[in-house]
């Protein structure tokens, strides 16, 4: 009754990020997705934080050396609104969404956790979902805060912002919640990201 | 365990005070305004007692004029035992007797209470309200709703009501009054009508802000009587984004300004006349409702005050 009756999936990004793994098997073994194979950790440079400013030389060894290490390749990108971005490339869907908390992972334990901003997956829609509202080959973002712990996905219509697909995000979101992502409860905190650089 | 302790009827202490100064604020805004219009020896104290049978009738009659002008139609237990089954266990947690229920045949999700005192309640929902949300939701909308009859809000609203219903109408009366009365009423107080004009003005615009206020406070005490009521404040949470068409709730934000400072908006809403306590005013803001009820609910699951 009232406060007990509702499951609560804990909060952490770990289990966020095996709802992505999930969700995506899920949906592609429906026809209704193709992941893009790119990804993207969106964060506030700083020089005071060692880790950020040998960015280069840290990712290599995060994800190209050591046992079971993904070789996920990547690049550093700077935005327009002085924000940095890692992108990540794999051809492995797991591995890649792995490389992602890896590196999330490894900036929030050295000191930049309050840097990082969120994580953004790059997804298609193949099929048609549901009532066939989605296009298919639509592209579309499911952006993963680090501060909420959940994602939502985001549809930009443009680069200006504001520009986004406001019904088709609900929509989505509604679904990814269906098929078990762990998707931000509250619709005010879907804040997009436009000119993401992938 | 937190399962064994016994849930308790908390009111927002804050939220109350803020209340009730508001509430205090007005009545000495008024009283001033009063004391000032008789020593400018205006005749005008005499519209206060026209405008007050006026609010009083739609007071009383709150029921009545709502289901005529918004096509409601009453239903029985027969006609709709579910929803009839929902407004009474709801009702019972309350300890308020049976409202009337009424439903409106339209698609536009929409739900609101109405009545002076919980005896004479009366819960409307539309037909697209009952469509769109699940039972949970359902419940908290019709729970959000009868907390207003329980909180008697309608009284609240009544006075707002009566006061800013009175100073629109004199400012109206005095801005005839001076286009039109100016060649008799002009030989000596001209000035002194302008400035009861001006004063006038001011007030309506003070009194306008101070009871926006209070129905901002009315209506987050409903969100939080509702969901102490029914112990999930997420369902209301839900209904409100659900039915708010979604959309609304997605900002245009992007996410990197999330680090600068988050602007305050301030939305100027004119106080409509009605007699209902409607599920969508336009203030408070949706997003600030929604805001504050994940946050009960996230204190209420953790167990922290």
């Amino acid at each position: 009754m009232g406060w007990f009756s509702r499951t609560r999936t804990p909060k952490d990004d770990w289990s966020a990020m095996s709802s992505v793994t999930r969700v995506e098997a899920k949906l592609q073994e429906l026809g209704e997705i193709t992941p893009a194979r790119r990804a993207g950790l969106i964060y506030t440079d700083s020089a005071e934080i060692t880790f950020l400013s040998n960015i280069e030389t840290e990712l290599k060894t995060v994800l190209h050396e050591g046992e079971g290490a993904t070789k996920t390749a990547f690049s550093i990108k700077d935005d327009d609104r002085g924000m940095r971005w890692i992108i990540l490339e794999d051809g492995n869907f797991n591995d890649l969404v792995s490389s992602v908390y890896t590196v999330g992972n490894a900036i929030d334990s050295n000191q930049g956790g309050d840097n990082l901003l969120a994580a953004v997956f790059e997804m298609y829609f193949t099929g048609e979902v549901d009532d066939r509202t989605f296009r298919s080959g639509l592209r579309t973002y499911w952006i993963y805060r680090y501060d909420r712990k959940a994602f939502y996905p985001f549809v930009p219509t443009g680069d200006k912002e504001g520009d986004r697909d406001r019904p088709t995000e609900a929509r989505l979101g509604y679904d990814l919640r269906k098929h078990g992502l762990i998707v931000e409860r509250s619709l005010t905190e879907w804040m997009g990201l436009w000119g993401i650089p992938f | 365990m937190r399962a064994t302790t016994t849930r308790k009827f908390h009111k927002d202490r804050g939220l109350v005070a803020r209340m009730y100064f508001t509430l205090f604020m007005l009545g000495v805004l008024y009283a001033i305004f009063t004391l000032f219009l008789i020593a400018a020896g205006t005749p005008l104290v005499l519209v206060a007692p026209i405008v007050g049978v006026m609010v009083v009738v739609q007071y009383y009659m709150s029921d009545r004029l709502i289901l005529m002008s918004t096509g409601a139609k009453e239903v029985s237990a027969e006609q709709a035992p579910k929803l009839h089954l929902m407004v009474k266990t709801l009702a019972d947690r309350y300890e308020m007797p049976m409202p009337k229920v009424a439903i409106i045949d339209t698609a536009v999700p929409n739900a609101f209470a109405t009545g002076r005192n919980p005896k004479n309640a009366l819960v409307a929902v539309t037909v697209g309200i009952q469509q769109r949300l699940n039972e949970r939701e359902l419940q908290a909308v019709i729970g959000h709703e009868l907390a207003h009859v329980a909180n008697r809000d309608m009284r609240i609203l009544a006075i707002a009501n009566f006061l800013v219903t009175l100073t629109s109408f004199l400012m109206t009366m005095l801005f005839w009054n001076m286009l039109f009365g100016g060649m008799g009423g002009r030989r000596n107080n001209g000035g002194g009508m302008m400035m009861v004009y001006l004063v006038t003005i001011l007030v309506y615009f003070v009194g306008q802000l101070l009871v926006l206020a209070l129905t901002r406070y009315r209506e987050f005490g409903a969100d939080h009587t509702g969901a102490e009521i029914s112990g999930d404040p997420g369902a209301l949470a839900d209904a409100l984004e659900k039915i708010s068409g979604t959309v609304a709730g997605i900002p245009d934000q992007d996410l990197r300004k999330l680090q600068t400072a988050n602007a305050f908006l301030i939305i100027p809403a004119a106080l409509k006349g009605q007699g209902s306590m409607n599920l969508f005013s336009t203030h408070p803001p949706l997003q600030e409702r929604v805001r504050r009820l994940r946050e009960l609910e996230q204190r209420m699951q953790y167990g922290v005050r």
